[in-house]
């Protein structure tokens, strides 16, 4: 078949830099579902911290006996939950905070995942041995009974501390996937280069392993990030996220757990259990289209 | 073979002592105590804390987690204050809920994943295999409280076709058939709802093998010296994937135990995630420890099973 | 006194089983090996994969650690703890891999690959640090505008000279070479060889020539060792070895060697066939009950023989 001089330009250009981010934007770009998905979360990204900006969440989760489950009207685009509290406006703060804490528990489940993963992988050993059977019995622990049991034992709870108990109890996944990474790349002749050229331990780690694993990081935080935003609403939603105070998406869907609101007041609940479907599915296309840039057997083109 | 077993067990051991240590002192680190639902203002402070002297509240903690950890290998975890009764009692009642809901899930979910795994791989790039792809894509991105929720509404309230909360309609008599029947009808919908989701692992793993089989050298052998179609499949391909799926079920407990309490949650179904939940709210600790530590035993145990079988199924497990 | 003096050195691995993975035996990778490089010379080490070669050369660098015996270089011991602390010590030994795919950092560009040892032990401004890694491209061969390419954009050989100009950056004394030829292919091999010898003359370089072709060993080296499972087999000069050789594991290694002279190949049939039938007729005269090579003893002021007592 015939190559067009751009798609041997485009070509010849790809060869040049083995930088995964032009190859990422590549395959983001080819994979139309992917990149409308990126377009979608950005723009709910910027709409959702934006309006927020002019929202006063005092306001909305304040009771408003006057005006108890009211329809969508144009006053309330979305009508009103059981306390006459708007609930476009408690979605638009819910997203963000539901964001927020998904933002903030990927990063630091990351950051220590990278680092037990690491240290585990590099060193071996013992270390390994021993951060590895950690790593198994947090793996069996039940996840949301342990969460639900923490969040009713810790005092003063509030989204920090939410988001430290998830984070304590989501770390391991990314630290076992790190740390098989890095089992293989400390084979590779290298990493024995940089040990024979004088370079510390903690270097080679940081330096020399670490961007070799930047990609396979990038696709994991990003498949976390969706999942969560998954569990935090369902957490939310029965009842052990958020306080009432600082609505999360979760805390909508809540109001399901009654039936009359479920039966017949879709508009409190479906409009935010959709957007936490469409999130988490977007965040997943851009994560499925990212590992496929990663991985060149899978890539379209 | 049996090495692995026993390093397996071995490695069992510590997990299980680890997590009623963590059960316990979370348990301690709850407002409240055993007593707190008891107070009462015509009972005498003086007395409560008599009580809780004799009860051993103020020993160390390891000289209670002592005296908790022997009764609860013995079935006693004590008093639920809310109900009145034996934890162990209590939760006898709604293990049996629980336990059915997680094995129709089981058999849903096998049900389902492996004839639509098996299609999807064997003729990958049809429209068949992209539907059942696209449907593991929504399924591997949604959160199962979300699509129970929608299932709930759709084809409970809207349709009416399933009934919407409990485990069985009132007024059936134990033991008849329309009871039985009853039942499962009561937790097909919540069954479904979670089968359908776990299944997308199954289904994605299914595929990926088969394809992955498809291509390697003693299929394409087998082929070449004329072996049909569905003697390749049944004999060689089918052989090699099935097994370990088969072998994955004990890590699905892991993953059904939090769906159990999402799901009894939307569907009011009264098993023990219900009963976890409202223990929880109202503060009966005794009874939220004793089911911690009851799916954590689940789980390990669980997992313990799945890697036995597999380094049964799986020689390369058993050198490592 | 040569330059490295290793001196009984043994390398062994645990093997670990049973339930708690307890050390139930162990490998003998390296079992009491002794040699001695002459500053300015080429030390060739040979034998079948698995023979323990690769690992006497990382035993030395420190990339494996030593189960016992000495490591003398320039009078001090590098089997001692602490000793390759020492910045002189760990500059004056670098080594160039085998494989030149994986021995440069995909994600590294040239610049940062080359410049990695003089970060670690000199203090360089960035402008002098560029300056002598296009100093030391150019003296692989490469052009200077490189630096800022990344290892997937060149070939296998200038890969290989990549690696070269990262060992030679801090002007070390002694270069292990761990097969540095052998991912090559053979029109490329001699290319770098030549390049190698070009710059031990040029830099007064000695080097510890791993490799499993006798060929190749031939062309570099002025002693060579033969290690077969762990141990020596044979070792002394390039003549000693080639033209005497006493062993019968060393008379087949240089029997497999190919010629392309026809006018030799009757000559070199008749030399592999006694050759093979000696070793089967006399296997047990070589090797002791177990298979295993005998100690060495000497036959010439050079020459050493892994021969039994008796004679």
């Amino acid at each position: 078949m015939a190559k067009t001089s751009a798609e041997i330009a485009l070509l010849q250009e790809t060869d040049k830099s083995p930088s995964g981010f032009r190859i990422v934007w590549r395959e983001i770009m080819r994979d139309k579902l992917a990149l409308v998905s990126l377009i979608f979360l950005f723009a709910i990204i910027a709409a959702v911290y934006g309006i927020s900006l002019f929202l006063d969440q005092k306001e909305i989760v304040t009771v408003d006996l006057f005006a108890l489950y009211e329809k969508p009207s144009a006053v309330h685009w979305l009508g009103t939950d059981y306390g006459g509290r708007d609930v476009f406006g408690q979605l638009i703060i819910g997203t963000r905070n539901s964001m927020s804490i998904a933002f903030m528990v990927t990063f630091f489940t990351g950051i220590i995942g990278i680092l037990v993963g690491l240290f585990s992988g590099y060193f071996g050993g013992t270390v390994d041995n021993i951060s590895m059977r950690v790593v198994d019995f947090f793996m069996i622990l039940p996840f949301i009974m342990i969460v639900i049991a923490f969040v009713s034992a810790v005092p003063k709870y509030n989204t920090l501390t939410f988001s430290f108990i998830m984070t304590a109890f989501l770390w391991m996944g990314i630290a076992r996937l790190i740390r098989s990474k890095t089992l293989q790349e400390k084979e590779l002749d290298y990493v024995q280069a940089s040990k024979t050229l004088g370079s510390s331990n903690l270097k080679i780690m940081f330096t020399q392993v670490l961007p070799n694993l930047s990609s396979i990081i990038i696709v994991t935080m990003t498949l976390n990030l969706a999942a969560n935003i998954g569990l935090e609403s369902g957490l939310s939603f029965l009842g052990f996220g958020f306080p009432e105070s600082t609505p999360s998406l979760g805390t909508l869907v809540s109001y399901a757990r009654n039936p009359q609101t479920l039966e017949f007041r879709w508009w409190i609940w479906l409009p935010a259990s959709l957007l936490i479907l469409v999130l988490m599915l977007s965040i997943n296309n851009v994560g499925q289209a990212l590992k496929r840039a990663t991985d060149a057997r899978q890539r379209k083109g | 073979m049996w090495k692995i077993i026993v390093r397996r067990i071995l490695i069992m051991i510590p997990q299980i002592f680890l997590l009623s240590i963590l059960v316990f002192l979370m348990a301690k680190a709850m407002p409240g105590d055993a007593l707190s639902g008891m107070l009462d203002p015509n009972i005498d402070p003086a007395a409560i804390d008599a009580m809780r002297e004799k009860l051993g509240l103020n020993d160390p903690w390891y000289i209670q987690y002592w005296d908790w950890i022997t009764k609860a290998i013995q079935g006693d975890f004590g008093q639920s204050f809310r109900f009145k009764m034996p934890v162990s009692e209590l939760i006898g009642q709604r293990l049996m809920n629980t336990l059915w809901l997680a094995i129709v899930t089981l058999i849903l979910t096998y049900l389902i994943a492996i004839p639509l795994g098996i299609t999807s791989g064997r003729y990958n790039d049809s429209w068949l295999d992209r539907l059942i792809t696209g449907y593991t894509y929504i399924g591997f991105a949604a959160p199962l409280f979300i699509f129970a929720l929608l299932m709930v509404w759709v084809f409970g309230f809207h349709f009416h076709w399933f009934p919407t909360s409990g485990s069985v309609s009132p007024g059936e008599v134990p033991g008849t058939l329309s009871h039985f029947w009853s039942k499962f009808y009561h937790l097909l919908l919540p069954a479904l709802s979670m089968a359908l989701i776990a299944t997308v692992g199954t289904v994605q793993y299914l595929r990926n093998e088969i394809i992955d089989t498809k291509q390697k050298d003693f299929i394409l052998t087998a082929r070449a010296k004329g072996a049909s179609e569905s003697r390749v499949y049944n004999r060689h391909i089918l052989r090699n994937s099935l097994l370990p799926i088969a072998a994955f079920f004990g890590y699905e407990i892991t993953g059904l135990i939090g769906g159990t309490v999402f799901v009894e949650s939307i569907f009011s179904y009264p098993g023990m995630g219900m009963l976890f939940l409202s223990s929880i709210t109202i503060r009966d600790f005794s009874v939220v420890t004793a089911l911690v530590l009851l799916y954590g035993v689940a789980a390990i145990v669980g997992a313990l099973l799945s890697d036995i079988i597999l380094s049964i199924v799986d020689p390369r497990i058993r050198i490592k | 006194m040569g330059l490295l003096e290793v001196k009984n050195l043994k390398v062994h691995f645990p093997i670990h089983g049973g339930i708690f993975r307890k050390v139930v035996g162990e490998v003998k990778a390296v079992d009491n090996v002794s040699f001695t490089i002459e500053a300015g010379q080429t030390y060739g080490l040979v034998g079948e994969s698995g023979s323990g070669k690769t690992t006497t050369g990382r035993a030395i660098i420190g990339l494996n650690s030593i189960t016992s015996g000495s490591v003398i270089f320039e009078g001090q011991d590098l089997a001692l703890k602490g000793v390759r602390k020492q910045k002189n010590i760990r500059k004056d030994i670098q080594m160039i891999f085998q494989d030149p795919y994986s021995s440069l950092n995909p994600k590294k560009r040239v610049l940062d690959i080359i410049a990695e040892p003089l970060r670690n032990f000199e203090k360089m401004s960035p402008g002098e640090e560029k300056r002598r890694v296009q100093e030391l491209l150019l003296q692989v061969g490469l052009s200077p505008e490189n630096i800022l390419k990344y290892p997937h954009e060149f070939s296998g050989g200038q890969r290989q000279r990549i690696g070269i100009a990262r060992a030679i950056a801090l002007k070390p004394k002694l270069i292990i070479a761990d097969e540095p030829v052998s991912a090559l292919d053979v029109s490329v091999q001699a290319q770098v060889l030549n390049f190698m010898q070009d710059i031990q003359k040029e830099l007064n370089l000695t080097f510890l020539f791993i490799s499993h072709d006798l060929g190749i060993i031939r062309h570099m080296c002025d002693h060579i060792g033969i290690m077969y499972k762990g141990r020596h087999v044979e070792q002394g000069t390039a003549k000693d070895i080639f033209d005497n050789p006493r062993h019968i594991y060393t008379k087949r290694l240089i029997a497999a060697i190919p010629d392309i002279d026809p006018k030799q190949r009757e000559k070199q049939t008749e030399f592999r066939k006694s050759v093979s039938m000696e070793y089967e007729q006399a296997h047990r005269n070589y090797f002791d009950e177990q298979g295993m090579p005998y100690p060495l003893k000497s036959i010439s002021e050079t020459h050493l023989v892994a021969l039994p007592e008796k004679g």
